[in-house]
């Protein structure tokens, strides 16, 4: 089911080497180092204060690392905790201004987006009104305004209803379909894991492991995840 | 276990240059009182003088210190040079408190109005409290990271507006003169008056060293016994 | 595609001048503030021993300056609600663009303010300002500048701290100094007839100051904003 087509050529989207990264005199991120291939779903596991919303910052450039690089190929998206609107805006207001920084503000293609993301009758209304489904389906929309190469998604799932969702586990089958990379941070393991091509396993800061998904289901990746806490 | 020798090194070297320099600065003010020849037109309370211009120039040593290693701050982002930043405004604060005291008590003496807006007092003033802000800018945040980038912004800022206020109270004055008794004795001092303020500037200036050096150490000891907190921790 | 820096600063403006006219808060705040100002500046004036005129520079640009800080934070508050400035950051924008952006909705909300204020205060103080009318708004623009600037930048970093309100004055007060005195040594001038020529000392302060601040925060503005 998540079996890689064969590339002829794999490209790196995203590289990372050494990366730390201190608060104060907290170590949050130890010594990280992973490659992103193109058509790559890394999903990573982590418990609460592992460091997934850190590192997600870090790999979109948004925190500065203390030592170590980031290297992004190419054009990316973020889908964070916060939802980074303007509430007192219409949604697609709101996809016209981001849309104007990025280059992709043609209203053919905020149209398309607001299609595909089950929003068409909801453009006209601020995001101040919006459920938090919606608010993250129009999230995914200005993430693939200018159809990125790379997605960067904290957390996506929390607190969405079925229908945001399934739009949601639609657009990234859709991304991972067109050879787009996609690096996912959760705790919400069943709703992902059927889309995941390698999985890292962050414990404290720590990239304890990353490895191939290898047909695993959910509850052996918790097994796995458990197992790495346990040893150290 | 990090080494902090270094550090208490500086911080014993510190003490005893201050407590030399708070000596030397005995020695200056018998001077002053008794072997100094009392001003003409002012009459004994000009000795004021004496504690206000050194203050005044160890004040705006200390705020330029903070401006310059601000600049060096953002090019290099050694935390140092922020700790380095922060002591010396605060030490800053402290001989600008002094200038800003000794300067309306000898207005009223002289003057017989504690506060005339002449153009250095003024622009101190002003200039006080923007490291006032400064410093409590730092308190406000929490991250030392950003409070250091922050810190570092203002005291740059602070360093462009220096001239900018000089200026503009200046122009302010010549449109409105100052009191005409008010000349705070210029370079045409008589040689055993100049002495004396040349002695006391440098002993300010030794204190203001010695301050900072105090200063930066506690500061530092601080952050390493916090580190070592922090590391037992996690 | 990234936007130029003027494509950028321009976006940002609009959208934050559309944000500002949905909610009219801190627009409203100023006004009323400003008009309040103005009253008891007057009111509290002895009229047999301060006339009009000698009283009058001081009010306009007391007004002028407190009314606006009023409005100064709302720029970057705007981004703190829901971290919109992230969607921002994360594009390959030149982030000068951005805080220009910032500067000209904030510069368009406090001329807003004063061209309200303005007639207001030529009403209260019954003071002329039709003949001196070109220099005088020369000489706001040049002032407002330089503090909607420097305040613009302030504001970038205390939006992030807990006192945002407070921190704003207590850090914007001395900056305020050098254009203030300026413009209202120059605001007297022409309220009495005098020819601008009779300020280029002043004139000349305000313009460098102008020139140093706005390059000082466009350069400065990147370190406010990295994390």
């Amino acid at each position: 089911m998540n079996e890689r087509v064969p590339q002829i050529s794999t490209t790196i989207r995203l590289s990372v080497r050494g990366l730390n990264r201190r608060f104060g005199y907290r170590r949050v991120i130890r010594n990280l180092t992973l490659d992103v291939e193109a058509g790559s779903v890394l999903v990573l596991i982590g418990h609460n204060g592992a460091g997934k919303t850190t590192l997600i910052r870090l790999l979109a450039g948004l925190l500065k690392p203390t030592s170590g690089t980031v290297t992004r190929e190419g054009s990316f998206g973020l889908v964070a905790h916060d939802s980074m609107f303007y509430d007192s805006l219409t949604a697609k207001e709101n996809l016209r201004f981001f849309g104007n920084l990025v280059g992709s503000a043609e209203s053919s293609r905020i149209e398309e987006l607001l299609l595909v993301t089950g929003l068409t009758e909801h453009a006209e209304r601020r995001v101040e009104a919006f459920s938090r489904g919606m608010v993250q389906r129009l999230t995914m929309a200005r993430a693939l305004l200018h159809d990125p190469e790379l997605l960067l998604l904290d957390e996506p799932m929390t607190g969405l209803d079925d229908a945001a969702t399934t739009t949601v586990q639609r657009l990234l089958a859709d991304l991972a379909s067109r050879n787009r990379s996609i690096v996912l941070a959760t705790h919400h393991l069943p709703e992902v894991v059927h889309l995941a091509t390698e999985v890292g396993f962050l414990v404290s800061g720590e990239m304890k492991a990353l490895e191939p998904i290898g047909g695993r289901d959910s509850r052996a990746l918790m097994d796995r995840y458990r197992e790495l806490v346990q040893n150290g | 276990m990090t080494n902090s020798n270094p550090i208490e090194r500086l911080l014993k070297r510190g003490w005893t240059l201050t407590i030399a320099a708070l000596l030397s600065l005995v020695a200056v003010y018998v001077r002053v009182v008794y072997f100094t020849p009392v001003e003409s037109t002012q009459g004994p309370a000009q000795k004021i003088f004496y504690v206000h211009v050194p203050s005044a120039w160890a004040a705006l040593v200390a705020f330029a210190v903070t401006g310059i290693v601000s600049l060096l701050y953002l090019k290099r982002r050694d935390e140092k040079l922020d700790t380095i930043g922060a002591a010396s405004a605060e030490v800053g604060l402290v001989f600008g408190a002094v200038m800003l005291t000794t300067g309306p008590i000898w207005g009223k003496v002289i003057w017989g109005a504690w506060w005339a807006w002449d153009a250095k007092l003024t622009s101190t003033l002003f200039l006080y409290i923007l490291f006032v802000g400064y410093v409590v800018l730092r308190g406000a945040v929490v991250d030392p990271e950003m409070r250091a980038r922050f810190s570092a912004v203002v005291g740059i800022l602070a360093l462009i507006l220096v001239p900018f206020i000089y200026f503009s109270v200046n122009m302010f004055r010549t449109l409105h003169p100052e009191p005409p008794v008010l000349r705070s004795g210029g370079p045409a001092l008589p040689g055993s008056m100049l002495l004396t303020l040349m002695l006391s500037v440098v002993v300010f200036s030794v204190l203001y060293v010695g301050f900072l050096m105090v200063r930066y150490s506690l500061s530092v000891l601080k952050d390493l016994r916090e580190k070592r907190a922090a590391d037992g921790i996690s | 595609m990234a936007s130029s820096l003027l494509n950028t600063a321009l976006s940002v403006a609009a959208k934050d001048l559309r944000i500002e006219w949905r909610t009219k808060t801190a627009f409203a705040s100023s006004i009323v503030f400003a008009v309040l100002v103005l009253a008891i500046f007057y009111f509290s004036r002895d009229t047999t021993v301060v006339s009009e005129l000698d009283i009058a520079p001081s009010a306009l640009w007391v007004t002028f300056t407190f009314a606006s800080m009023l409005g100064l934070n709302r720029a970057f508050l705007l981004e703190q609600e829901n971290r919109a400035i992230d969607a921002i950051l994360i594009t390959d924008v030149p982030r000068t663009g951005v805080f220009l952006g910032k500067v000209l909705g904030n510069l368009a909300f406090v001329a807003v303010v004063e061209l309200i204020t303005l007639p207001l205060f030529a009403l209260f103080f019954n003071v002329p300002i039709l003949r001196p009318l070109p220099a005088l708004l020369a000489v706001t623009a040049m002032a407002t500048l330089a503090f909607v600037t420097v305040g613009t930048l302030l504001s970038a970093m205390v939006v992030r701290t807990r006192f945002a309100e407070l921190m704003l004055p207590v850090l914007l007060l001395p900056f305020l100094v050098p254009p203030v005195i300026g413009a209202v040594q120059i605001t007297a001038g022409l309220l009495a007839y005098r020819p601008l020529s009779d300020f280029s000392g002043w004139l000349r302060l305000l313009a460098s100051f102008d020139i140093a601040f706005v390059a000082a925060c466009l350069l400065l503005f990147d370190a406010t904003v990295e994390e």
